[in-house]
């Protein structure tokens, strides 16, 4: 904890710093520039503190418009340098400090041009990054003072931490919730290229930023997403997701698989056509993901699942054929909530084929018949019982396969015996009609009075 | 530069909040009720399902299981445990390295040779090609061969070398000829002053008003009395030649220059 003194002290070497630079910007003798380049290296030092950095001193003292200066045009590197790490750590501040940054703005995107070396050009984006970080009008600010092209060119070299820098800014930049940046970004010449690039060859590090790229990419941009499943992506992703073992990565590769699989049905109808090789590696990695001990990973790809199992039959086979069908059954008995309900959506969509026409859809019996003898009833009237109304609605419904499709009353026994009737009941009264009128119908339906039992 | 300049990364201080809170998902998420239409369209006809065998009467209304593809907005409740880390790295102070780190490093590097930049005047000091080649295209390709300004981009330059040193483009500039570039590439804007200009990045781009493209180099001592003196002389942005029909090319440049920057003097403002 610091103390007031300390603080103060803190305060006053800060305001000194600023007046220093104030001066130094103004002198025009000889040395001016070493003037310069030392007053913001003091002032980055006393920023760059890892506890309790002075930001809102600096920017009471005038700091920004001075910084702002020292940016201009044709200033030596070493100033730029000092001045945009200065820059950058006050923008890594609370919201109105980040904002605070507005008159610089322009200036640092100017100097991430090509022509910039490439520490000035990495620092700067590193600010702009802290910049667009901060929310969605920000971001709104840098696209419209032309952030994304330059900042979208930082990525094409091979190597080096500019190109993680620019990755990790570039996945600010365009996250949205607005997707105009996300459709411009897939537009330039050559990002396809190096995101494909980066994803077959580069490091971890950089690779995770890029995978946050195309997640966002792929989640705000039906036009992104378009293009990325007609290339190598899928595959690349699917590499990564089988030999890495690092959660920062697999989540956003995860992730992406998951965005490039729900946002376009080309990918499961063109690229991950069951007999295919990429479509058994596809369900491999998702099974090391569902073994994995982490609860993202688990969850996350019980969802890509379930939407590979809301395709063709051929899909469904294939997934009860496989690995998967056991950490399903386990999972859907033992996991916590979250997990729950997301395999729970595999399992059933593993049941039935897609309808045709407008009715109802048909059952697996093979299917369904195999995880109601493993016990999966259970689980899905557990969901009954939650207090979420998605989940308890795909509780009932497959409470209702199971009733519609096992013959000679079976369904109707196995549903008292795990206390169905009695979950379903709960829903008399419920505030939710459309689950009243789902469990009453089912109750009516089939253990009406005819059902022989006592009440 | 030496490894002064080497960083590493740290998230933000602890008393940062992210700003995006867990909600749990208590409210249904209809999207894959919606494609089944009720079975009040259903007819016996489509009941030729050769897997299914259950042909008893209807109840309509009952949401039957149907299997569709679920999709999410990259802000939706559902990524938010896999969010948290990300949302901490949403932004990044850059930290000194320690004495230790800046030591362990130099001993790393103590091998390296150094090159030294052969342009004429320049003379800087580079611990490797790799670092000569960045020096080089930082300091040695994108300047102005006129006044030695150095712009991070070619089109930068270019602007600024058709602005401040061609006085055909101030000559058709005189003519209302719309010249001036919008500064953000890709948006094609051309306006007709570099006052307009600066309005356009305003208004279109949301450039601060303090903005100012052409800063003017220091001036020496003599052109800086004669600055204050023509200050007082005109109050509105003008490129008449002053000095009447015997001057030359070079101060013809000289006026419109001087002339830009004494209306763009008045222009800025600070924020």
């Amino acid at each position: 904890m610091m103390i007031e003194e300390e603080q103060s002290i803190l305060e006053a070497q800060t305001a000194s710093a600023v007046e220093e630079l104030k001066a130094a910007i103004a002198f025009q003798g000889k040395g001016a520039v070493q003037k310069k380049v030392n007053a913001l290296r003091e002032l980055r030092r006393l920023l760059s503190r890892s506890e309790f950095p002075p930001i809102e001193t600096a920017i009471a003292s005038g700091a920004i418009p001075l910084l702002a200066q020292c940016l201009s045009f044709g200033s030596q590197d070493e100033q730029l340098l000092e001045a945009a790490w200065c820059l950058t750590n006050i923008a890594a501040g609370k919201p109105e400090e980040t904002r605070s940054l507005l008159p610089a703005l322009p200036l640092l995107i100017a100097h991430i041009g090509e022509k910039s070396s490439m520490l000035v050009a990495e620092q700067c984006a590193w600010a702009l990054g802290n910049v667009a970080g901060e929310g969605e009008d920000l971001r709104h600010i840098l696209i419209s003072q032309g952030a994304l092209l330059p900042l979208a060119k930082m990525m094409f070299p091979n190597k080096g931490s500019t190109v993680r820098t620019a990755g990790w800014a570039l996945s600010n930049l365009i996250k949205g919730p607005n997707p105009k940046a996300a459709t411009e970004l897939i537009k330039i010449d050559g990002v396809v290229e190096a995101i494909l690039r980066h994803l077959k060859k580069s490091d971890e590090e950089i690779a995770t930023e890029i995978a946050w790229v195309v997640v966002y990419l792929s989640a705000l941009s039906p036009v992104a997403t378009s293009v990325l499943v007609k290339t190598d992506l899928l595959q690349l992703l699917v590499e990564r997701l089988v030999t890495s073992d690092s959660l920062q990565l697999l989540i956003p590769v995860l992730r992406s698989l998951g965005n490039l699989i729900a946002g376009d049905t080309y990918t499961t109808n063109a690229v991950l056509v069951p007999a295919h090789e990429i479509t058994d590696n596809i369900i491999r990695a998702l099974v090391k993901c569902l073994k994995s001990e982490h609860r993202v990973l688990k969850k996350e790809a019980a969802w890509v699942l379930s939407n590979i199992a809301a395709g063709s039959i051929g899909h469904k086979q294939l997934i009860y054929k496989s690995e998967a069908m056991p950490l399903l059954i386990q999972l859907l008995a033992t996991s916590t909530f979250d997990i729950k309900k997301e395999v729970a959506y595999v399992v059933g969509n593993l049941c039935v084929a897609p309808a045709e026409g407008s009715g109802r859809s048909s059952l697996i019996f093979d299917h369904l018949g195999s995880f109601v003898r493993s016990g999966c009833l259970r689980g899905f009237i557990d969901l009954v019982r939650s207090a979420d109304i998605e989940a308890a609605r795909l509780g009932l419904q497959f409470m209702e396969l199971v009733l519609r499709g096992l013959p000679n009353g079976e369904g109707q026994k196995l549903v008292e015996k795990e206390d169905g009737i009695d979950a379903m009941e709960r829903f008399q009264f419920h505030e939710n009609e459309d689950l009243r009128n789902m469990a009453n119908q089912l109750v009516d339906k089939y253990f009406g009075a005819d059902y022989g039992l006592d009440e | 530069m030496d490894i002064t300049y080497l960083k590493k990364r740290a998230v933000r201080r602890p008393d940062f909040h992210p700003t995006r809170k867990i909600r749990p998902t208590i409210l249904m998420r209809r999207k894959h009720i919606e494609r089944f239409s009720p079975s009040k369209d259903f007819n016996a006809t489509t009941m030729t399902m050769m897997i299914d065998n259950h042909m008893q009467t209807q109840q309509s209304d009952f949401q039957y299981w149907f299997p569709a593809l679920r999709r999410f907005g990259p802000d939706d409740p559902f990524f938010a445990s896999g969010n948290i880390e990300r949302e901490l790295l949403a932004k990044q102070v850059a930290l000194d390295l320690t004495e230790e780190e800046k030591q362990q490093l130099r001993n790393l590097d103590d091998a390296d040779s150094e090159v030294v930049c052969p342009i004429v005047g320049c003379g800087a000091k580079l611990r490797s090609l790799v670092e000569f080649e960045d020096h080089y295209n930082a300091r040695h390709t994108a300047s102005c061969s006129v006044c030695s300004r150095v712009y991070p981009t070619s089109r930068l330059l270019g602007i600024h070398v058709s602005e401040a040193h061609d006085s055909f483009f101030q000559a058709k500039v005189a003519r209302g000829y719309a010249m001036y570039e919008c500064l953000v590439e890709g948006c094609g804007m051309k306006l007709k002053s570099y006052k307009s200009r600066h309005q356009h990045l305003m208004d279109k781009h949301n450039f601060p008003s303090s903005f100012d493209f052409f800063k003017k180099a220091q001036p020496s001592k003599k052109d800086r009395l004669k600055k204050s003196q023509r200050k007082q002389h005109h109050a509105t942005f003008t490129t008449e030649n002053e000095e009447g029909s015997g001057a030359s090319a070079m101060q013809v440049e000289e006026e419109t220059l001087n002339g830009l920057v004494s209306a763009v003097s008045k222009l800025t403002t600070s924020d």
